[in-house]
């Protein structure tokens, strides 16, 4: 028949006026996101231990780690994330073996201006706060040495007086 | 409800008569008063229909449509017209500057004249002209002349193409609508349209004339150059056509006025075909004003589903379809209606 198709057109056309609308209105409502999305990366700087993995594996070289030896131990002083040069590949999360950076779900990553877009994760607290802790337990543990060290020492020259005393007597003895 | 119109314009004449003012002043007076009226509903109209059309080509195409200015996006045309004023309107080089700015301000002249004559319900008719129908028609066909004038002085190929295309579209598709036209015509025996919808009092004309509601819808789309007929804006090919040069307000009074035609073409297919302001299955509760609203805008509805369904034609295949099927087809059915006319007469069953 003559029309059949416009009428069918029609009829398709009046099922989606009547059918599910596909928008989502963005900023009030989200489309679930998936499970392995690479959004805005997280720093867990407890769980840092310095190794310089993840400066290695960035094809960008985005991460800038900086240390500061403290005690004879690696303290993270700086953890730069330069955000713009980021392709969000991931490499960094697989090649730390602590699990100290990992990529969150936040996509909204614009800001207003350039300099604000580089992301520096450590603070000077935390840094302050780590370096007295390691000088602590190096205190601690120096104590810890000195006094066993100590122990040791008295130990040895009670043992050698004890010696001298037997060397003594039996020189004592041998005289006699 | 049913009055409040009337009652509303025999108030103020009664009002102006007993302050002691000469008839004439008055008729001068109320007759001012009602066209204003009539401006005021036209324009509303047309604010609501750009809304309309796009939350209906939203809604089709599994959009929300515009949801941010006021509730559901109802003031979104109000922002979109205060944007558009403020714009720059540039004139281009080697244009007739009065012709070209002429032509957006005389667009809304012919369907605004149309509505003088149009019946709005019971007794609510500006202009009760006996030949309402030829009046309508012929006014109407006159934005061909506006369109026209604004693709000439734009001096640009594109616009001048456009405008040949709204000449040759509009005129050749205005024979099939007046020849579907008659067919009504001749089954009242009157060209007054309040007289057209008291004689559908028992029957509308959609029943007795549905070929001619069919062509004359076909020939409605054309005339008010909308999808598939919109090839006189075919972006892909001619920009927007006898438009393209516009800018900011002139630009937007074309595009309101595209909107004025398709509430005057749905205005004169509820009257003609649909029983105008006559209240269906008895249900007199509701005004007749209302029932004339409400079938309007089932014809505009019809004519935006249509435009967000169909793809645009050729327009060798328009041409072909208008003289070749449409043109016929009306001829036929006056033809038919002419002789079942004379057969009921005769016989009288």
């Amino acid at each position: 028949m003559f029309g059949k198709g416009l009428l069918k057109g029609l009829k398709i056309t009046i099922g989606r006026f009547f059918g599910k609308k596909s928008t989502v209105q963005y900023p009030e409502e989200r489309l679930p996101l998936p499970d392995r999305f690479y959004g805005k990366p997280d720093f867990h700087y407890d769980k840092c231990i310095a190794c310089n993995l993840c400066v290695n594996a960035c094809p960008n070289k985005v991460i800038k780690l900086g240390t500061e030896t403290v005690e004879k131990k690696k303290v993270v002083t700086g953890y730069h994330f330069d955000q713009q040069y980021c392709l969000f590949c991931g490499l960094c999360e697989e090649a730390c073996p602590t699990d100290a950076i990992k990529f969150t779900k936040d996509f909204e990553l614009t800001t207003y201006d350039r300099d604000t877009i580089g992301i520096e994760f450590v603070k000077q607290g935390q840094i302050d706060k780590k370096i007295k802790e390691v000088k602590q337990a190096a205190a601690e543990k120096a104590a810890a040495a000195e006094k066993a060290a100590a122990e040791k020492a008295a130990a040895e020259t009670k043992s050698q007086t004890e010696e001298a005393d037997k060397a003594e007597t039996t020189n004592k003895e041998g005289g006699a | 409800m049913e009055n409040i119109f009337v009652n509303a314009a025999g108030g103020i004449r009664n009002l102006l008569e007993s302050a002691g003012l000469p008839s004439l002043v008055v008729d001068i007076s109320i007759m001012t008063t009602i066209f204003v009226a009539i401006l005021v509903f036209v324009l509303l109209n047309v604010l609501w229909l750009v809304y309309m059309e796009r939350k209906v080509s939203a809604y089709i195409q599994c959009r929300i449509g515009p949801n941010r200015v006021g509730p559901m996006g109802i003031f979104q045309t109000i922002a979109d017209t205060v944007k558009l004023i403020s714009k720059e309107i540039i004139i281009p080089k080697n244009t007739n500057k009065k012709l070209f700015l002429l032509a957006p301000v005389m667009i809304f002249m012919p369907p605004m004249a149309v509505f003088a004559v149009t019946p709005f319900g019971k007794g609510m008719v500006a202009l009760d002209l006996n030949i309402g129908v030829y009046y309508f028609v012929a006014l109407a066909s006159l934005s061909t002349v506006v369109i026209w004038m604004a693709g000439w002085t734009s001096n640009n190929k594109y616009s001048l193409l456009g405008s040949m295309r709204v000449v040759a579209q509009m005129v050749s598709y205005e024979v099939p609508l007046l020849l579907s036209i008659v067919g009504v015509v001749l089954l009242t025996g009157t060209m007054n349209l309040t007289g057209i919808i008291t004689a559908q009092q028992s029957v509308w004309m959609i029943f007795l004339q549905p070929v001619a509601f069919l062509i004359y819808l076909i020939a409605a789309v054309a005339e008010t150059n909308r999808t598939p007929f919109d090839l006189v804006e075919g972006e892909s090919e001619i920009i927007t056509g006898p438009f393209t040069e516009y800018s900011g307000m002139g630009f937007a009074f074309f595009f309101l006025a595209e909107y004025a035609n398709v509430l005057l073409v749905s205005m004169l297919a509820s009257i003609l075909f649909l029983g105008g302001w006559l209240a269906p299955f008895g249900l007199t509760f509701i005004p007749s004003w209302i029932w004339l609203l409400l079938k309007v805008y089932l014809v505009i509805f019809l004519l935006m589903w249509f435009r967000w369904t169909y793809p645009r034609t050729r327009i060798d295949q328009m041409m072909a379809f208008c003289w070749k099927v449409l043109v016929p087809l009306a001829i036929v059915n006056i033809f038919v209606t002419g002789i079942g006319k004379y057969l009921y007469e005769s016989v009288r069953w």
